[in-house]
């Protein structure tokens, strides 16, 4: 399933219906509408939009201090220097705050994926009496929430998680609308299967773990991307809840950047930091992973905002 | 099978599809359920009781917790033990003079974001729509869509790379300006062009993912639907106006109740990440959660923000039930999202 194919270009079937499109089509391959040349300038308009703050920063932090200070960003890093990545690789704080942030992401997405599939399956187990109530239940925290103040206190006074990555990862391990994504897909495993299983004696946690959980494999990659993603970019919580600066993840340690470029100097093991490039190339090593990640994820992004879609 | 027990929960029906728990496919499942149920098996107990856990501690925990908002709460004496306040908290909020202003705010900026970005999908995913090719057209659907993967703290860098040059340089937008002799703007000290700056960055951010939920739709358009359109000679953007965009009404109509349900919550991610704690940005940008957030981070004012946040809470939800009423009203059969 793809969202790209799309109903009016798609080859059609050969079928009797399909003669006319089809000349339609051959035409328009001579001389484009201009509709369409507008769309593909407009969308490759949206596009370089979309890049061209990548590049910025990429070439800014690629740029000796000297020049970014003094002419600003250009698109072109000229002259070329690494300064700003030696810098804050010299320093210590870069690799606490991978670690932090690598924690927070595997640790949370592994939580996430498992509590979100246990509970999906048995909402789309359909049970009346046991998966409608839970439903509800699901659906609830959608519409309503606590807000801030009452999370606060009870991760402060009551669970006591302050400087915890724990008090970042378990407020968000259940987003109610993942899960209804995953109810939708488990919805669709074959009852033939299931039922073979049972007669053949199979307990509810054998049909889950050995038939449900293989034969979904496309949606926890779904979920996991969502949850993964969710989890390296937070930073709420943490500018809540983390106040230690050794246990700072990348994004709490790059918001530092933008509120005061003095904290730059941190980073690094030097006071004469280039602070300007650092701020740049710490933004570049924050999403680095995720750019490198995205040509394999971005499928499974589509794939997840589609699955509702197709349902209807 | 039983129609009445599936109208009492008719507002989950307009879920992901996940809230339709009860239509033909789960009645084989359902025939075999209670035996295997009351015989051996607790496995389903098990399967659902870390996230049931989960949402009872940090969902449903945090309503309860609401109760702050009717206390004159401090930390000594905790939820339980501190002194009742009645309505004071509210009153306080709604006589600062600050409510009018941060909910015009966050109302405004909500509408702003809201139309802007289904505008901005609903007009991408057509124009993706007439990318031939399916290499060139994932490429672009892979190129506008990756705005969507940074933190707000990373949008923030980039947007100051644009407003604001590093050492107080003017940035690429005044460079820009600048290259036609027209006036510099000193952006982050100019309330005024805030609400369409931000405006821009949300389409920036999530224009790419909107027109992947419409392109979706669009796919999902039986081929037939434009046949006749082609016979009759329409040109592909009359084919997209007249005929694709209607079609979409349901999907928009859904993304719509979602918003709606959450306009008043202020994008705390987004504002508090570029705006922070610049001041003279206040009085176009300050909305409910960055006032709260702010409130309790520097007076630890656990009472009023409390009653900001059910408020909120209160009136969300209200409205939330108010659209979907409406939208069930007037396109009952749509079940995307």
């Amino acid at each position: 399933m793809t969202a790209t194919e799309t109903a009016p270009i798609r080859t059609t079937p050969p079928s009797a219906a399909a003669a006319r499109p089809h000349d339609a089509r051959r035409r328009r391959r001579h001389r484009p509408e201009p509709f369409t040349i507008a769309s593909y300038l407009g969308v490759g308009a949206f596009g370089l939009v979309c890049l061209i703050p990548f590049w910025m920063v990429i070439a800014g932090s690629l740029t000796a201090e000297s020049v970014l200070s003094q002419r600003g960003y250009s698109f072109w890093p000229d002259p070329f220097s690494v300064d700003a990545y030696a810098t804050i690789f010299a320093g210590s704080r870069v690799w606490l705050s991978y670690g932090a942030t690598i924690f927070i992401t595997v640790v949370g997405t592994a939580i996430a994926v498992a509590s979100t599939s246990g509970i999906a399956w048995v909402i789309a187990r359909g049970l009346p009496w046991l998966s409608k109530p839970l439903a509800v239940f699901t659906y609830i925290p959608m519409l309503f929430t606590g807000g801030l103040v009452p999370m606060y206190i009870l991760i402060t006074q009551v669970l006591q998680l302050r400087n915890s990555w724990f008090a970042v990862i378990l407020p968000l391990v259940i987003a109610p609308f993942l899960v209804f994504v995953q109810v939708s897909f488990f919805r669709g495993t074959p009852q033939e299967i299931l039922d073979a299983a049972r007669i053949d004696g199979a307990g509810e946690l054998r049909v889950f773990f050995q038939i449900v959980l293989p034969l979904s494999k496309p949606v926890i990659a779904v979920i996991a991307l969502f949850y993964a993603v969710t989890f390296w970019n937070e930073w709420f919580h943490a500018l809540l809840f983390i106040s230690e600066p050794a246990k700072y993840p990348l994004q709490l340690v790059l918001q530092n950047l933008i509120t005061s470029v003095a904290n730059a100097a941190d980073l690094g093991t030097t006071t004469a930091a280039p602070v300007y490039a650092i701020r740049l190339a710490m933004t570049v090593i924050t999403i680095g992973p995720i750019l490198l990640a995205y040509p394999f994820a971005q499928r499974y992004f589509v794939k997840g905002l589609t699955l509702g879609a197709s349902k209807g | 099978m039983e129609p009445p027990e599936h109208d009492t929960t008719s507002p989950l029906r307009l879920r992901t599809g996940g809230g339709e728990t009860d239509t033909a496919r789960q009645t084989p499942a359902k025939a075999k359920a209670p035996r295997s149920w009351r015989g051996r098996d607790y496995g389903l107990v098990i399967l659902a009781a870390p996230a049931v856990i989960l949402l009872v501690i940090f969902s449903y925990g945090p309503m309860a917790g609401l109760v702050v908002a009717f206390q004159d709460f401090n930390v000594a004496d905790g939820v339980f033990g501190s002194p009742w306040a009645g309505f004071k908290n509210f009153e306080f909020f709604f006589t600062s003079g600050n409510a009018g202003r941060i909910m015009w705010n966050t109302l405004f900026l909500n509408v702003l974001f809201l139309a802007a970005t289904l505008g901005a999908g609903v007009v991408l995913a057509l124009m993706l729509n007439e990318i031939r090719g399916r290499v060139t057209k994932r490429f672009f659907q892979s190129v506008i869509f990756v705005p969507y993967f940074v933190s707000p703290i990373v949008v923030s860098i980039f947007l100051q790379a644009f407003l604001a040059g590093p050492g107080g340089r003017g940035g690429l937008v005044n460079d820009f300006l600048g290259m036609f002799a027209l006036p510099e703007l000193s952006w982050y000290t100019e309330p005024g062009p805030w609400p369409w700056i931000l405006t821009v960055v949300k389409v920036w951010q999530l224009g790419g993912y909107m027109s992947v939920i419409f392109l979706a739709a669009i796919t999902s358009i039986p081929e037939e639907v434009y046949e006749a359109g082609v016979i009759d000679g329409a040109s592909r953007a009359q084919m997209a106006f007249r005929i694709t965009v209607p079609l979409l009404k349901p999907t928009a109509a859904i993304l719509l109740v979602l918003g709606v349900g959450r306009i008043f919550y202020g994008d705390f991610g987004t504002i508090y990440a570029i705006v922070g704690d610049n001041g003279t940005l206040f009085a176009t940008t300050d909305v409910i959660d960055t006032y709260v957030f702010r409130a309790l981070r520097t007076f630890g004012d656990f009472g009023t923000t409390a009653a900001i946040g059910l408020f909120q809470s209160v009136v969300g939800f209200v409205l939330v039930v108010i659209a979907t009423l409406v939208q069930r009203r007037y396109a009952r059969e749509t079940s995307i999202l």
